[in-house]
């Protein structure tokens, strides 16, 4: 018999098991972020597939924890009552989906906020600074 | 170079709440008027492509089987909203390369059996696991939309009246009743500043048509058809950082390689049917078809330009949001639309000598993406 190779084979990746988009760092709570140690991008949530040069180390970092609100909504339908969500651009560029927190001061796209935590919720909400009128 | 494929027929029946009919019902009497009004018998199919995205397993297969249409490849296709127009686009690319010459394909779909509410999206995804539903991205587009140019909720809601009136025409629509500005915007709020009438009602649907090469049109002497004179079907990709939210990159490309592809523009055509499943869709889609300069599409609702007398009609059938989406069957129902308008056969809301039709649908709610996929077919009258 001739000598043969024998195919690798690839393994599934445990995607499901890291649900949470918090976690702790010496920072404190913090949005889960992956950064690319070949290209360097960085990317919400955490992965193992860089998804620009599909590099497989891929480093788990703490996401800056202020941004700008891109845009936003009040959900009205559903079980939750009114729930405003919105797209926040974070401060190395990330986007993120979040559950944003209303105060005194109106929503606005492009106005400054920052994370908040309660417990098992994290949100964001305008951050201190933002005034009442745009 | 490829084989020019026509459109020989179309057939479909009014969107709706059919709660009695199951997948293989709705589909079946459109899938027997399509196949008749082609003059062509059952022998004649080379292939049936069937979009759908909630349909479950063989839907295509389970709907052929109820006329004894098989033994040929079915092809079942799943790319949300725009799955019946990938169908299509499926059967153009076997026809148009001269693999195949007929294709018969059904855009069907079944939303009824969800009981209400919003689309049931992919509890995989990320941002679904947070919360996302589909009237929420289209309000934060028009959220943006409202910040970045001069329009008003008015503006969404001129969107919503036209579609209605337009609708009011279609005895396919699901909605036949006219509305008012003051009406839409005092109706139930969704998702703000989107209101119920500024979101397309779920429902059931089916619709059927028949693709041919030439060769074939010309020895079946068929009645008047239309050209595909373009196919495009993009996907979404990944953007992890900042995206322009009402400059949808998936449709920008996806006109302007269905303009190329079809050797014409924007001031060409005299009817589109675009996926307007919310009403700021179609403001943000008039610029990614070049209608209008970016930020500028809120003047055309606003000077009539889209409606009947206009310079293009817009979703003569009423939309989507007069119509109703059943996911699927949309992209093959806006192609039923320009067959009939091209060949003179759409009644009461016939655009005079309309030659050029565009259909566009685009759809998913994937985290990172725009959309997951875009399909634009343009036709000519042949």
């Amino acid at each position: 018999m001739t000598a043969t190779t024998e195919a690798p084979a690839s393994q599934p990746i445990a995607d499901m098991e890291a649900d949470s988009l918090i976690g702790t760092f010496a920072e404190g709570q913090r949005l889960v972020g992956s950064q690319c140690n070949a290209c360097g991008c960085t990317m919400i949530g955490s992965r193992v597939v860089c998804s620009s040069c599909i590099s497989r180390d891929v480093s788990r970092v703490a996401l800056p924890s202020t941004g700008v609100l891109y845009s936003f909504t009040r959900i009205h339908v559903g079980t939750a009552g009114i729930r405003p969500l919105g797209y926040v651009d974070l401060d190395n560029g990330v986007r993120t989906l979040a559950d944003i927190r209303e105060g005194d001061v109106p929503l606005r796209p492009d106005m400054r906020v920052e994370l908040g935590i309660d417990d098992d919720d994290w949100f964001f909400a305008p951050a201190a600074g933002e005034k009442r009128e745009a | 170079m490829s084989d020019n494929v026509f459109v020989i027929s179309a057939a479909m029946i009014p969107f709706g709440k059919h709660r009695t009919s199951s997948y293989v019902g709705l589909a079946v009497s459109p899938l027997i008027d399509a196949i008749r009004d082609a003059g062509i018998e059952k022998s004649d199919i080379d292939a049936v492509y069937v979009g759908h995205s909630y349909g479950g397993m063989m839907t295509g297969q389970r709907i052929c089987k109820e006329i004894g249409l098989g033994t040929i490849p079915t092809v079942n296709v799943d790319n949300a909203c725009s799955s019946g127009a990938t169908a299509i686009h499926e059967a153009w690319q076997a026809i148009s390369q001269g693999l195949i010459d007929i294709a018969v394909v059904i855009g069907v779909e079944k939303l009824t059996q969800f009981g209400g509410g919003t689309l049931p999206l992919s509890p995989e995804d990320r941002e679904v696991k947070q919360g996302i539903i589909m009237p929420a991205v289209y309000a934060m587009r028009a959220t943006r939309y409202l910040h970045e140019t001069d329009a008003t909720p008015e503006d969404l809601a001129l969107v919503s009246v036209k579609a209605r009136k337009h609708g009011a025409l279609n005895p396919f629509a699901q909605f036949r009743q006219e509305t008012t500005v003051e009406e839409v915007l005092n109706a139930r709020r969704v998702a703000d500043p989107l209101t119920l009438p500024m979101c397309c009602p779920t429902g059931d649907g089916a619709a059927v048509v028949v693709l041919a090469s030439e060769r074939a049109r010309k020895r079946l002497d068929s009645k008047p058809g239309i050209r595909v004179a373009a196919s495009v079907l993009h996907s979404g990709h990944v953007a992890e950082g900042f995206r322009d939210m009402i400059k949808p990159e998936i449709s920008y490309d996806s006109a302007r390689d269905a303009y190329a592809m079809a050797g014409i523009g924007p001031k060409d055509l005299d009817m589109i049917e675009l996926h307007d499943a919310f009403s700021i869709a179609e403001l943000i889609y008039y610029e990614a078809f070049g209608l209008a300069e970016p930020g500028h599409g809120v003047d055309l609702i606003r000077d009539g330009k889209t409606t009947f007398g206009g310079d293009v009609v817009v979703n003569p059938s009423g939309g989507l949001l007069s119509k109703g989406h059943p996911v699927g069957a949309s992209g093959v129902a806006q192609v039923a639309e320009a067959f009939w308008q091209l060949t003179d056969q759409a009644g009461a809301r016939q655009i005079d000598k309309a030659r050029w039709a565009m259909t566009h649908v685009t759809g998913g709610g994937t985290a990172g993406l725009d959309h997951g996929a875009c399909t634009i077919h343009i036709f000519e009258a042949a």
